[in-house]
């Protein structure tokens, strides 16, 4: 069981498939951190974005990359109701965080009932087979599917990173993240940078729900579930780090994935809700690398050391 | 006749449930969906002390409202530790982590479902006695309710919910006290679910997940949170209306999302239209509602 080549085997289709647990997880902090929401109704727009892109491929019998921008524009469509008439009213009306909360909750459980009423209880998926060609790499079996979902995930993580560093509405989001009353004296439409922040969190759930849909059957409460693994990872990476989560996202998929090792696979799942305990119980604010702390310490002298320079 | 008595059993079942989820939600302003969880406790604990002849039933489902109780303590110390907004998550992992298991634990019927549970009082006195028992238990629950919101202890809840940072600057103790009323809350939902356990003998870990909350949750909102009678009218609305749909004999998978879709909808529409719900919540310090008040 324990054979070199089956753990690498184990350990890559674990990598590939955290793909889009990373997508999801980037996307809940992303909302975190500038809109200052636990946004589950995420669970919502990732479900339309996948019965989007299943219409247009399935239904419509659309090409795969035409169901792709159909999903995209399923999940923009639902970010946009949500902020402009969820989102922004609560915020007008100055309502509790409890109120919020309530609210994405149960947007993401409306969203997945009215689903149920239209498509059924079935699960689908976005093309007819799931099953991708496979390649021998090195004794490592990788499917037509690993590759693409590696690299769009990749490719994702380096737009909203160049996106967040280097575009005028990318330091817009992280000044509104920082403090959005002062970021709205400087000028910056907090509403606008807001609205924005929700159309590309919708935009890279979509995307993680296509890669998800094209490899596993999905179903109207499915999207509740990997939401909840996105929430686990992001309180791992440390709430407001965007990339503590993704990382955090790949190694809770590849531990999640690989426990076939260890305990029957019907434990699986119960694995998900484990972490997400823990990580609230144990690490609430997330993991802290000893190597950045040295770095600070190195960096920040303390005032009293500074004193006792002085006076010698 | 039975059809009755079971719809009856549900409305007070339902009326502790929702009163309270207010004392938790509404009253205490901790956020946490995960209600039903801690009804399925009472539910489990009560019936399989009761059917492994351990002790009598009454005891039994005490002892599940005790269970919920002290589980209600483990989820809510740690999370409540961080921050409030930590119990939310905290008890949603919780809560569908423990349906995930008791879905693997075949000692409790598993997926399944556990069946043959106990029956009480319907065999010597008849089902009309277990609609009156669980019809005072749900009048009592209200009453003691609205007796602890409006003593001191009610007080100092409203204190904490609307400041905490005052009431901790006075040498009070937020977290003993959000724990406390998480405690209790779930204790009595704990409660009801032995009550419900011994009446309809049979138990499935799906009946007490998102749709469960979802439905507690509506008659909370709808009916009026931190009011007594509230939840009352919120359960005793949303108990009637999914039976009024049964009556277009829909296929059971139109019906469970038609339902679902019902009171997520209602609860949308309510919070944005009429956030205090159907009875608007009097105004702690002088017992009047805003609608007097601005009179």
């Amino acid at each position: 069981m324990f054979d070199v080549a089956v753990v690498s085997q184990i350990l890559w289709t674990s990598f590939a498939t955290s793909s889009y647990f990373v997508l999801f997880a980037v996307a809940f902090a992303l909302v975190l951190k500038v809109n200052k929401v636990f946004n589950f109704a995420q669970a919502g727009v990732m479900t339309c974005g996948f019965y989007a892109a299943y219409v247009a491929v399935r239904l419509l019998e659309w090409s795969g990359f035409a169901g792709l921008l159909a999903g995209i524009a399923g999940a923009l469509l639902m970010s946009f109701i949500l902020e402009h008439f969820g989102f922004a009213v609560l915020r007008q009306r100055k309502a509790s965080p409890m109120f919020v909360f309530i609210f994405t909750l149960i947007v993401s459980q409306f969203i997945s009932y009215a689903i149920m009423l239209v498509f059924g209880t079935w699960p689908t998926t976005i093309f007819a087979s799931m099953f991708w060609p496979v390649t021998l790499v090195g004794g490592i079996a990788v499917s037509a599917w690993d590759v693409p979902a590696v690299a769009a995930t990749l490719a994702v993580l380096i737009a909203l990173w160049v996106f967040l560093r280097f575009t005028r509405y990318g330091q817009f989001m992280l000044a509104v993240a920082d403090n959005a009353d002062l970021a709205e004296l400087y000028g910056i439409q907090k509403n606008k940078v807001l609205m924005i922040s929700m159309l590309m969190a919708g935009v890279i759930v979509a995307i993680g729900m296509f890669l998800y849909g094209s490899r596993a059957q999905v179903q109207a409460a499915a999207a509740t579930e990997l939401m909840l693994f996105a929430v686990a990872s992001t309180i791992l990476g440390g709430i407001g780090n965007i990339w503590g989560a993704a990382v955090a996202a790949i190694i809770l998929g590849i531990v999640q994935n690989s426990s076939i090792l260890f305990i029957p696979s019907a434990w699986q799942g119960f694995l998900l809700y484990a972490f997400l305990f823990f990580a609230i119980v144990l690490f609430p604010r997330g993991f802290r690398l000893p190597e950045r702390a040295n770095k600070l310490k190195r960096t920040i002298r303390a005032p009293d050391a500074l004193v006792t320079k002085q006076e010698g | 006749m039975d059809y009755l008595y079971s719809i009856l059993i549900l409305i007070g079942l339902f009326i502790i449930l929702a009163s309270s989820f207010d004392l938790v939600i509404g009253h205490c302003g901790l956020i946490s969906i995960a209600h039903p969880i801690f009804y399925a406790i009472g539910a489990y604990v009560s019936a399989m002390l009761a059917k492994h002849n351990i002790m009598p039933i009454p005891l039994a489902m005490l002892s599940g409202g005790v269970v919920a109780f002290v589980a209600s303590a483990l989820v809510a110390v740690p999370a409540l530790r961080v921050s409030g907004d930590y119990l939310l998550i905290a008890s949603i992992g919780f809560q569908l982590g423990l349906i995930e298991l008791a879905k693997h634990i075949h000692e409790i019927g598993g997926a399944g479902g556990l069946t043959n549970i106990p029956s009480f009082l319907i065999r010597d006195y008849g089902r009309e006695s277990y609609v009156v028992l669980v019809l005072v238990l749900a009048v009592l629950t209200v009453l003691f309710i609205k007796w602890l919101t409006q003593g001191p202890y009610g007080r100092m809840m409203a204190a904490m919910r609307d400041d905490e940072l005052a009431f901790s600057m006075l040498g009070r103790n937020a977290i003993w006290v959000k724990v406390s009323v998480f405690g209790i809350g779930s204790g009595i939902a704990g409660i009801a679910g032995g009550l419900y356990a011994h009446y309809f003998r049979f138990l499935e870990p799906d009946q007490f997940g998102l749709l469960q909350s979802s439905a507690v949750l509506t008659m909370v909102v709808v009916g009026g949170l931190r009011t007594a009678w509230g939840p009352v009218i919120g359960a005793l609305v949303l108990q009637l209306m999914p039976q009024m749909i049964t009556f277009f004999n829909l296929p059971p998978s139109v019906l469970g999302p038609l339902q679902g879709l019902i009171f997520t909808g209602l609860v949308l529409v309510f919070m944005f239209k009429r956030p205090q719900g159907l009875l608007a919540a009097p105004v702690i310090w002088t017992g009047k509602t805003p609608e007097k008040r601005g009179a």
